[in-house]
């Protein structure tokens, strides 16, 4: 059919490109516009994700990208073997939109999200090869569906129960055999000098975000829980020399701010504790709801953030094999992650964040369709209730319209937990 | 020689088309609908005849449509604007080809038709959810940012940056959203090229509900507007066939349908 204007059609790379774009924009914005007293080293951050979600620029040249399904692949060892980990979890709206022609309608979005990214190979980082924990179902069967798209996927065997000893033996097995896939990949061994190396780089990486983390129990906030994000998100895909540096400008900035007692939220504003399934850029829906609804986010536990950084790797003996076991110890003990049975440990870690960071509340969001987030939302509840710590659970999806009732339904517990507080004093 | 009035009543706008018997156009006129529907379809009607020295006995039949098609007491008969707009489209596109989906944006809807070979509706889909996607949208939207509509095409083309998605589906809100745009010292262009793009997302939803066949048709009024239809074939990827008139597809439909109607009398 002819027309009678013309104009240039866009690729549909291009479209997909601009979709994601918007996308990005629009949650950057929101964050420099929308919040007062915003931190100057922050825009490092803002940069970054504008640089590669909205200009698709790529970050790391020649190195090998190995993706990671979730954060149960040691990035540690990643770095020693000298590849680059890029975690594979995505939070594109555009890409849960392909992905959802590929997998079930009622899939988690975060799942679908990654596969439709897969699906449309457009990568600004394209990973050479990826690692797939078995951890959730759907996570699973996602590594088997990429695979299909021409991609190197192998599966690393994940326990779904962590309390045993038997459980720690397997996992240890499990993570000497990805090294030696990865090391066999790379031609490249493991030494005790890179092993260590990264170690303590990653070790130093985490200690800059216990820092930050000091910050954030102090009476005065000088930082966004939705900026608290966008740092560990960075974390990720970035250049992790990049990152160590940005890092230690926003904590020298941080610094000045507490003695001036920037408070980045109001006098009242309740403190929250997030968790549930993670926010991963750009789909920080809830946590900007929140932001926006006059409270502040002073602690998570999730996978996007804190519960990445808190533990680190603790080694007896800088043998390889020792601090292989160490590595793999923490990315199984210390994670409270629900598709482990039984999983006290995350309720517990919950409760100790509230009191550590003298939160007023809770709120739990599970992506619609994450039967795992969705089932234990119910001992969450029943705990907190016990503990006397206020909650709100929330379903969402990465879909932009559901903005105005979720935002109701926040506000009013927002709201309630003020009135609280008053009625203490 | 006959005529045949199409009288296509929209929430916004009176559209009326006049046909020969051989179903050419031979005249047509715009105004806005207002609060009297009839009298303004009665004093538009006029108007035409007027400008084209006829007279109300010259026509033949009346057929009427749109919204508030039954208001119109005069008509000879009412059809829907889903078939008005299909005949209208189809007729508008003979000389470039065989259309196969309509998209039809109207003032306070907006919907997507599909067509099978012999041009009979087969799907249609409207959008489910208040003034997105239609041209009141955009009417809120250029008055917010302090331009006319007829700019919305030219500036589309100036943005510069990624264009600034609006994502309120209502009006309202979208409002809300525009004023923290421009407050924030975003530029005119810019957020006009994401407003497009918005509604180009939402329509080619509705679009993919009834089943995206090439041979894409694009009316209504808002398909003047360029810069929208630039983002509707970039979100569509590919190319679509807007009319001369785009206004007046469903009134020429019906005033086609009137021609039809009044031979089948005639032969009865
Ligand atoms: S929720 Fe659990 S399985 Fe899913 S990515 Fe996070 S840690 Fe991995
Ligand atoms: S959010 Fe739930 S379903 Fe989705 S990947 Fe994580 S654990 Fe799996």
């Amino acid at each position: 059919m002819s027309t009678n204007i013309h104009h240039k059609i866009e690729s549909p790379k291009d479209r997909q490109n601009r979709h994601k774009a918007m996308e990005a924009i629009k949650l950057i914005n929101t964050i420099k516009e929308d919040f007062k007293f915003p931190i100057k080293s922050m825009e490092y951050f803002y940069d970054l994700f504008e640089r590669v979600y909205c200009k698709n620029e790529p970050l790391h040249g020649d190195k090998v990208k190995v993706g990671t399904m979730c954060i149960q692949i040691p990035s540690e060892i990643i770095y020693a073997l000298d590849g680059v980990p890029i975690r594979l979890c995505n939070g594109f709206y555009t890409d849960d939109e392909i992905g959802s022609d590929l997998l079930p309608q009622k899939a988690c979005p975060l799942v679908k999200a990654t596969v439709g990214h897969f699906a449309s190979g457009n990568f600004s980082d394209k990973p050479d090869i990826v690692f797939s924990p078995t951890t959730c179902d759907q996570k699973t069967k996602a590594g088997a569906i990429i695979e299909k798209f021409g991609h190197e996927v192998i599966d690393v065997d994940f326990p779904r129960t962590k309390e045993s000893e038997a459980s720690r033996e397997f996992f240890r097995k499990s993570i000497r055999e990805f090294t030696s896939k990865l090391s066999k990949f790379q031609g490249k061994k493991l030494s005790r000098k890179n092993l260590k190396d990264s170690i303590s780089k990653i070790g130093y990486a985490q200690s800059l975000y216990h820092k930050l983390t000091t910050y954030r129990q102090s009476d005065i906030v000088p930082i966004l829980g939705i900026d608290v994000f966008l740092i560990t998100n960075a974390f990720f895909f970035d250049k992790i020399d990049n990152w160590i540096d940005a890092m230690e400008a926003l904590l020298e900035e941080l610094e000045v701010r507490s003695k001036e007692k920037i408070h980045v939220a109001g006098k009242i504003s309740p403190r929250i504790v997030y968790t549930g399934s993670p926010p991963i850029f750009p789909n920080y829906k809830i946590p900007q709801i929140i932001e926006q609804s006059d409270a502040i986010i002073v602690a998570d536990e999730t996978c996007s953030s804190n519960r990445m950084f808190n533990d680190m790797v603790a080694v007896d003996e800088w043998l390889v094999n020792d601090m292989l076991d160490s590595i793999s110890d923490k990315y199984l003990k210390a994670c409270t992650c629900p598709i482990f049975t039984k999983n006290d440990d995350r309720i517990r870690r919950i409760i100790h964040l509230a009191k550590q960071y003298k939160a007023d509340g809770v709120i739990y969001q599970a992506f619609a369709g994450c039967t795992v987030y969705e089932m234990e939302q119910r001992s969450v509840l029943e705990a907190m209730e016990k503990a006397g710590i206020p909650i709100l659970y929330i379903e969402s999806d990465y879909s932009p319209s559901q903005h105005g009732q979720l935002s109701t339904r926040v506000e009013a517990f927002i709201e309630s937990l003020k009135t609280r507080r008053r009625n203490k004093k | 020689m006959k005529y045949f009035a199409g009288i296509d009543i929209g929430s916004t706008s009176i559209k009326i088309t006049l046909a020969d018997e051989a179903k050419n156009i031979i005249g047509f006129k715009t105004s806005a609908s207002g609060s009297m529907f009839y009298k303004y379809a009665q004093e538009t009607l006029d108007t035409l005849l007027g400008e084209l020295n006829l007279d109300k006995k010259d026509l033949a039949y009346i057929v009427a449509t749109g919204y508030g098609r039954k208001l119109y007491k005069e008509a000879d008969e009412n059809i829907s604007e889903i078939t008005a707009n299909a005949i209208g489209a189809i007729a508008a596109a003979k000389e470039y080809g065989e259309i196969k989906t309509i998209i039809n944006i109207g003032g306070q809807d907006s919907k997507a038709i599909s067509l099978d070979n012999e041009g009979n509706v087969v799907n249609f889909a409207m959008n489910d959810r208040c003034a997105a996607g239609t041209g009141k949208f955009l009417d809120v939207v250029a008055l917010k940012l302090e331009i006319g509509v007829d700019e919305l095409g030219t500036r589309h083309f100036q943005a510069t940056g990624t264009p600034l998605s609006v994502s309120s589906t209502c009006a309202v809100f979208a409002e809300s959203e525009i004023i923290g745009l421009l407050g924030n010292n975003h530029s005119v262009e810019d957020i006009v090229c994401g407003v497009h793009y918005s509604i180009a997302k939402r329509i080619v939803k509705l679009v993919k509900r009834v089943g995206v066949k090439e041979g894409i048709y694009f009316d209504g009024g808002p398909a003047m507007n360029e810069g929208l239809v630039n983002a509707i074939e970039n979100e569509l990827g590919c190319k679509i066939f807007i009319p001369k008139h785009p206004q007046i597809t469903t009134s020429y439909g019906a005033a086609i349908m009137g021609v039809d109607s009044y031979k089948y009398e005639q032969n009865q």
